[in-house]
């Protein structure tokens, strides 16, 4: 007679979890993350410079803007690629109507994966930018430590929270989905969307006309994009040229305006995307 | 009397305009393997849901080992064994990892994969990737995995498809010794031939609508099909015995299942045969009779609302 044991809700949750990391190890993608971000950390930090024509370390603020020009193009899409197939492919494989007749729940199973996908990226993350950070707190210019680690912070936490909001809209996008190849086609349209196209349009609104009316929809338009939140959030952070975002000259939000509306986009894509699975007919 | 593993009380079920189920009631009792029947869309699909308490009902009321299924409630889920039909696991992952993944999952001891791996034949690949496993394997891979809490009620979605002769049979071997210890087994099937020498019982559905529920005999009888015997000397014999006549056909005796007793012993008794081969219809030849009874049914614009055809 076989022995079984109650499993508490955070031991399942765990064992999915441990699961879904071991799955994403083997089949590469997790790699591949770890390559892209620690690449784009010592190249920003190391080689940042070279387009300014000289050969130093940048800038705490240089180093940071460059961040952050590149993670809101790159975190999205390690995000997508490491999550899109979290419920289209078991469906498709029959494995997710297999772990639903067992003992754990539909938001155990959406919160194994998140711990899993959110782990991988938030390690990959804090690891690449944090050697940046460290890089600069011992070779830098000379700024601070207090301001070298409270931007770090603030690019790392920022940057973990956009990685879980696309992981929450890869996941709403596999669920709806019927197939995996679907899936990851209207995700990588939605990031073309999000990344490049809603900048463009925002640049060309400013361009138009910066009156004030124009300004309220920009300030508007930024809230609704969490890449261009990320983006406000990090260069208000750290002090650095706000690029594209530098045209609002009369940027009324504040850095915790800013943050909070970042956790809103989490907490009700988690509430959305929970929804979406308890309605799901498997 | 056993007591019921599965019971269906005029149960319901429709998606949008489709009526999946419709008005279904049977009752399995426990220790029995029941075949699940039917054409494609009839409603074995949703049927499986129910008992596995991933559908609600729209209408009666499912009863899962004594108690009523319902998605809310998962409390029987550990003693239901699942295998869905083409299942692929997860590719990466080694078959030991992946039934550990599963026990883990149920709250069974890790202790318990490696003698379950060895059990089903996949000891000496169980550190191989499931990517490299043939068909045969992943089966007995999802069969380990479906019997891992020891359950009291095992629902296998098409276990012998694609399967070679060794690996089905090895799978209804396992199914054998699982009823004979008391586990109600449900399967879901389309190989008729295979699943006949091992079922107790057999439901077939039909358009949602149950067509057909029992043992073999009894859906025999319900159908109305002829018994088959055969005698070298029968040939002979009907000349003499006006009572044959009737039932001669091609040199074979043909009588529905009601008269074969009555015939058995007027050939034993009056004909002096001892050795007559008699031959009953066949699951394949119960379904068919069925599939086109439905089709007529059909064709003259009835409809199955009640009762079985």
């Amino acid at each position: 007679m076989l022995t079984t044991v109650k499993r508490p809700n955070l031991q399942l949750i765990w064992v999915i979890a441990t699961k879904e990391i071991k799955d994403s190890v083997r089949n590469r993608w997790v790699m591949v993350v770890f390559a892209i971000f620690w690449l784009l950390a010592l190249c920003m930090t190391f080689a940042g410079s070279a387009v300014g024509g000289t050969l130093s370390l940048p800038s705490l603020s240089s180093v940071v803007a460059s961040l952050t020009t590149i993670s809101v193009f790159i975190i999205p899409l390690a995000a997508i690629l490491l999550s899109y197939e979290a419920f289209v492919g078991e469906e498709e494989a029959g494995t997710l109507q297999l772990l639903l007749t067992y003992p754990v729940s539909k938001s155990q199973i959406l919160a194994g994966k998140l711990l899993a996908h959110g782990g991988v990226l938030f390690t990959a993350i804090a690891s690449s930018y944090g050697s940046s950070a460290a890089i600069l707190l011992v070779f830098g210019r000379g700024e601070s430590w207090g301001e070298i680690l409270s931007a770090f912070a603030l690019l790392i936490a920022s940057s973990c929270v956009l990685a879980v909001i696309f992981i929450l809209i890869s996941y709403l996008v596999s669920l709806k989905s019927a197939e995996k190849a679907r899936a990851v086609g209207s995700l990588l349209a939605l990031w073309f969307a999000l990344v490049l196209i809603y900048d463009l349009l925002l640049l060309l609104l400013l361009v138009a006309d910066l009156g004030y009316a124009s300004q309220w929809l920009v300030n508007l338009l930024i809230l609704l994009n969490p890449t261009d939140l990320y983006r406000a959030i990090n260069m208000l952070g750290a002090s650095a040229p706000l690029g594209s975002l530098g045209l609002l000259a009369q940027y009324e939000w504040s850095l915790p305006l800013l943050l909070s509306t970042c956790v809103a986009w989490l907490v009700g894509l988690l509430y959305w995307t929970r929804r979406v699975f308890l309605k799901k007919l498997v | 009397m056993s007591q019921m593993a599965v019971t269906f009380n005029q149960v319901s079920h429709y998606f949008d305009e489709l009526r999946a189920l419709n008005d279904l009631s049977f009752s399995l009792p426990g220790g029995k393997l029941m075949a699940l029947l039917g054409h494609n869309g009839a409603g074995k699909s949703t049927l499986i849901k129910m008992i596995l308490g991933l559908l609600d009902p729209c209408q009666g009321e499912v009863s899962v080992l004594g108690q009523t299924q319902n998605p809310a409630s998962k409390a029987a889920s550990t003693d239901i064994g699942y295998l869905p039909e083409n299942i692929s696991f997860y590719d990466k992952l080694t078959g030991h990892e992946v039934l550990s993944y599963f026990a883990a999952l149920k709250g069974v001891s890790a202790r318990a994969v490696a003698p379950l791996l060895e059990e089903f034949g996949l000891a000496y690949a169980q550190h191989k990737a499931v990517k490299g496993y043939s068909k045969g394997m992943k089966q007995r891979l999802g069969f380990a995995q479906a019997i891992l809490a020891r359950p009291r009620l095992l629902l296998l979605d098409e276990p012998t498809v694609g399967l070679d002769p060794q690996a089905s049979q090895f799978i209804y071997h396992k199914l054998k010794q699982l009823t004979d210890q008391g586990c109600t087994a449900i399967v879901c099937t389309h190989e008729l031939q295979l699943v006949e020498p091992q079922l107790d019982l057999a439901l077939v559905l039909g358009r949602g609508k149950r067509l057909a529920f029992g043992t073999l005999d009894e859906l025999v009888l319900n159908c109305g099909l002829g018994v088959h015997m055969a005698h070298p000397a029968l040939a002979g014999l009907v000349a003499t015995h006006p009572l044959l006549q009737s039932f001669y056909r091609d040199g074979d005796l043909i009588c529905p299942v009601s008269q074969r007793e009555v015939l058995m012993k007027y050939l034993t008794l009056e004909c002096q045969l001892f050795d007559v081969k008699v031959t009953l219809p066949d699951l394949a030849q119960v379904y068919h009779a069925k599939m086109a009874q439905m089709q007529v049914m059909s064709e003259l614009g009835l409809s199955l609302t009640s009762g079985e055809l």
